[in-house]
């Protein structure tokens, strides 16, 4: 085959996977887990292989394997659900029990860990989509969350002196989370004017600030407002009536279906406000073509900046949420929430409604690999690769969507009589479905 | 082009199972011809740490049902010093006693509680022994929600009755490696790969986050600097985590270009970056935790001592009460000179060469901790 063959099947695949519809790139994401799970099956037996132990985990054409892959996998996904499957219900044998596992429910303490990352990770994830409508790598998601989590951690310790009981739960809890928005919000305006008015790229910005953040909170944390009774540097803890009540789950679980429903609200939001708004539709044009936008009447500076402002406040209220739902108090060593928000945004196709599903994945497969580390021998860094390969698989269908966009829209314009308007409208609205 | 394809393909999967079925690795009793030891130690190489949960856990059976769950801090295994230092006590617990474990490797502070749930919940371990101060807060509320279940914590103290804590007198060992730094800065001593510079008598400390705990360790450090002379300088410079070896590289090369002869460190991986920096400034640097001149063999031309915590020694002595039948649950155990639960130990290369009157003057100030004459102090501030 020639190279101008090659190229050709190239952009044609690239502009079939543009235009590829909902369904069609629900069915992609499922063989791309399909398949990043075949090859996690082969590296786990290669892996079993490569170390010794005593007793065979599993046996595959009379060769013993160390690590049984499907036990692994087992695990992560429905470890991760607090094991829901009867262990009679075979289909595929033609045995027909009840599917569930007696004494089963989805309030299992497992359960809560996975949606209490979940709910995290819906936050950041949101916050990072946003800013990427924009046009604006938002890599400081990290910081403005750190930001945003320190802010309530102390003022909402500071107030709950102030008041007490229900009133007080009814009153912190908004507070806290409105302060967790303006702190990370402000913090996340940062960068934007910068870019805006100075011209600062934001991706250097953010990272820097990303340090900025941590450090100055480590500094805070471990002196003025360190707890001193604890030799971990941490805030002094607040008391149960300033965090998130847990419905329905147990207190121990530290993880509120409250949360996870202001979560969603916010999906809806953040969905209803870049499709439907006319900030949102400044947003989307500033982030396609930003010297379109400008020209059509967008005030860039002040888009970029509002755009920031909003991407910082969502990532600060999960820091808030982390906070007052997790931790109870603010403690260094925050998980990397932030950095994975980016992954998830991504896996999302930076639309708001697809975060939601893609948070959920990430923290399955948080929330299984914990079950793995204490199920099996398995070491973690193997299922850290599972983990990658997962997502790694399933982003890179939406990833190259993202460029082929970007490509097929130049292609188009070399061919084809259209108004920028058109084009741009035709494959804005394909993206956000 | 099909065929190409269909060609490589086969190709492929038949050298990928010839492959497979050809590692020495997998497990010994499937009848594997070949030498399982060479395959054995190629797999250590590669994924050490699951390699050796597996010989923890499985090889015991015997003489013990004992079953302990291990919940690691989170540098996790393969640090060179404090997680593989307590493997090293149930390494040992199961050669002795036959108990068979499970080790696991959490990365985030929230998620220590899960995992002591995750253990706690099936009732099917004896022990649980949770490595690190970070995981006392977790542990003060799982210990309280498994009130039948066994807990042991290294570094902190919960007060449960169901929880054994043990604790370390850090200070005692690091007073000991100040008082040696301090004197050996004040000389003209060359060894292995670093050597001295008499005049300018400066030593540095680096620790991983500011706390208590590493306090501890700065204070007597700079103790025993100070029971040597009066007149050293000590640097002190904290890198903010355990795991930043750029970050640890960084903090003693500026003290070793502030005319620094001798480094030493409290922060867990970290400190591999002070050892580099001194092999590239031809300086010393000293070691913590564990004996690191022979976990971290590659820098043993630096490292003059280290000051050795035997987490082992507590994870061992909690495991050795549950197979005796005597938990002590609700004490707490502090595990200093006296104890041997903390030492300082001389480099396995250069340690030999270090002269005659600092190691006499280190081993009568041990003496003197022990029968209280020396009072080492516990929080650098009160210095």
């Amino acid at each position: 085959m020639s190279a101008g063959d090659w190229r050709d099947r190239g952009r044609s695949a690239l502009e079939r996977l543009v235009r590829a519809s909902a369904f069609e790139r629900v069915l992609i994401s499922t063989a791309a887990l399909v398949l990043s799970m075949f090859v996690g099956v082969l590296i786990i037996l290669a892996a079993g292989r490569m170390t010794t132990c005593t007793t065979a985990a599993t046996t595959f054409f009379g060769v013993g394997f160390c690590y049984d892959p499907f036990a692994i996998y087992d695990s992560l996904f429905l470890g991760a659900l607090g094991d829901p499957i009867n262990p009679l219900f075979k289909p595929l044998q033609g045995e027909f029990a009840a599917p569930f596992r007696r004494g089963w429910t989805p309030l299992n303490s497992q359960m809560a860990v996975t949606l209490r990352e979940t709910t995290i990770l819906i936050f950041t994830g949101l916050g990072v989509a946003i800013a990427f409508r924009a046009g604006i790598f938002n890599i400081g998601m990290q910081g403005q969350l750190v930001v945003g989590a320190l802010a309530t951690a102390l003022t909402v310790l500071w107030t709950s002196s102030l008041v007490s009981g229900l009133v007080g739960t009814l009153v912190l809890i908004p507070f806290g989370l409105a302060v967790g928005a303006l702190a990370g919000g402000l913090f996340g305006a940062i960068p934007g004017a910068l870019k805006a008015y100075a011209d600062a790229n934001e991706v250097i910005t953010t990272i820097m600030l990303n340090f900025v953040a941590t450090s100055v909170a480590l500094f805070l944390v471990a002196n003025p407002f360190k707890d001193p009774e604890s030799p971990a540097n941490e805030t002094v803890g607040l008391p149960d009536f300033a965090t998130i009540p847990s419905v329905l789950y147990e207190p121990r679980d530290n993880f509120s279906i409250i949360a996870l429903g202001i979560a969603l609200a916010l999906v809806g939001a953040s969905y209803y406000l870049l499709e439907h708004t006319s900030f949102g539709y400044d947003i989307r044009t500033s982030g396609i073509q930003p010297e379109a936008a400008e020209y059509g009447g967008v005030d860039a500076a002040r888009t970029i900046v509002s755009s920031m402002t909003l991407s910082g406040a969502i990532g600060g209220v999960g820091g808030a949420m982390y906070v007052l739902m997790i931790l109870g108090n603010y403690q260094t060593g925050v998980p990397s929430y932030g950095f994975d928000g980016i992954t998830v945004s991504i896996l999302a196709g930076n639309n708001p409604l697809g975060v939601g599903f893609a948070a959920l994945l990430f923290g399955v497969l948080k929330s299984g690999s914990i079950i793995v580390d204490v199920s099996t021998d398995v070491p973690p860094q193997l299922v850290g690769v599972l983990r990658g390969l997962i997502i790694l698989f399933v982003a890179m269908p939406e990833f190259f969507r993202m460029i082929g966009a970007k490509f097929v829209i130049e292609s188009d314009e070399g061919q084809a009589v259209a108004t920028d308007g058109g084009v741009v409208e035709d494959n804005g609205g394909g993206s956000d479905e | 082009m099909n065929v190409d394809r269909r060609t490589l393909i086969k190709a492929t999967g038949a050298a990928g199972i010839a492959g497979l079925a050809g590692c020495t690795g997998g497990p010994t009793e499937g009848g594997d011809s070949g030498s399982n030891d060479s395959g054995g130690s190629g797999g250590n190489d590669s994924s050490g740490s699951g390699n050796e949960s597996t010989d923890g856990g499985s090889e015991s059976g015997g003489s013990s049902d004992i079953n302990v769950g291990m919940i690691y801090a989170t540098g996790g295994l393969g640090d060179g010093s404090f997680n593989d230092q307590a493997q090293t006590g149930v390494q040992q617990a199961s050669e002795e006693f036959g108990v068979s474990s499970n080790d696991v490797q959490p990365s985030e502070v929230t998620e220590f509680q899960t995992f002591q749930q995750q253990f706690a919940q099936g009732g099917e371990y004896d022990l649980i022994c949770c490595i690190g101060f970070l995981q006392a807060e977790a542990l003060a509320e799982t210990s309280q929600d498994y009130p039948e279940q066994n807990f042991m914590i290294v570094d902190s103290v919960v007060e449960q009755s169901n929880v054994a804590s043990y604790t370390f007198g850090e200070n005692e060992g690091s007073f000991l490696v100040g008082q040696m730094a301090g004197l050996l800065t004040q000389q003209e001593f060359s060894a292995g790969a670093g050597q001295t510079s008499p005049d300018q008598t400066t030593v540095g400390f680096v620790g991983g986050v500011e706390g208590d705990l590493i306090g501890k360790f700065e204070a007597g450090y700079r103790a025993g600097v100070a029971e040597a002379s009066e007149d050293i300088e000590v640097q002190v410079s904290y890198v903010g985590n355990f795991n930043d070896v750029q970050a640890g590289n960084e903090a003693a090369t500026a003290m070793y270009n502030d005319g620094a002869d001798i480094v030493y460190h409290a922060a867990g991986n970290a400190g591999t970056g002070v050892f580099q920096a001194a092999q590239e400034a031809g300086k010393f640097a000293i070691g913590v935790d564990q004996d690191q001149s022979l976990t971290k063999s590659g820098y043993a031309d630096v490292i003059l001592a280290s000051m050795v915590k035997r987490v082992d020694t507590a994870v061992y002595t909690s495991i050795e009460n549950v197979v005796n039948d005597s938990f002590n649950g609700g004490s707490v155990t502090t595990l200093g000179l006296e104890q041997e639960g903390v030492a300082a130990v001389y480099g396995d290369q250069i340690g030999s060469e270090i002269p005659e009157d600092v190691t006499s003057a280190v081993s009568e100030s041990r003496q003197a901790i022990i029968d209280g004459n020396i009072e080492v102090p516990a929080d650098p501030s009160n210095l």
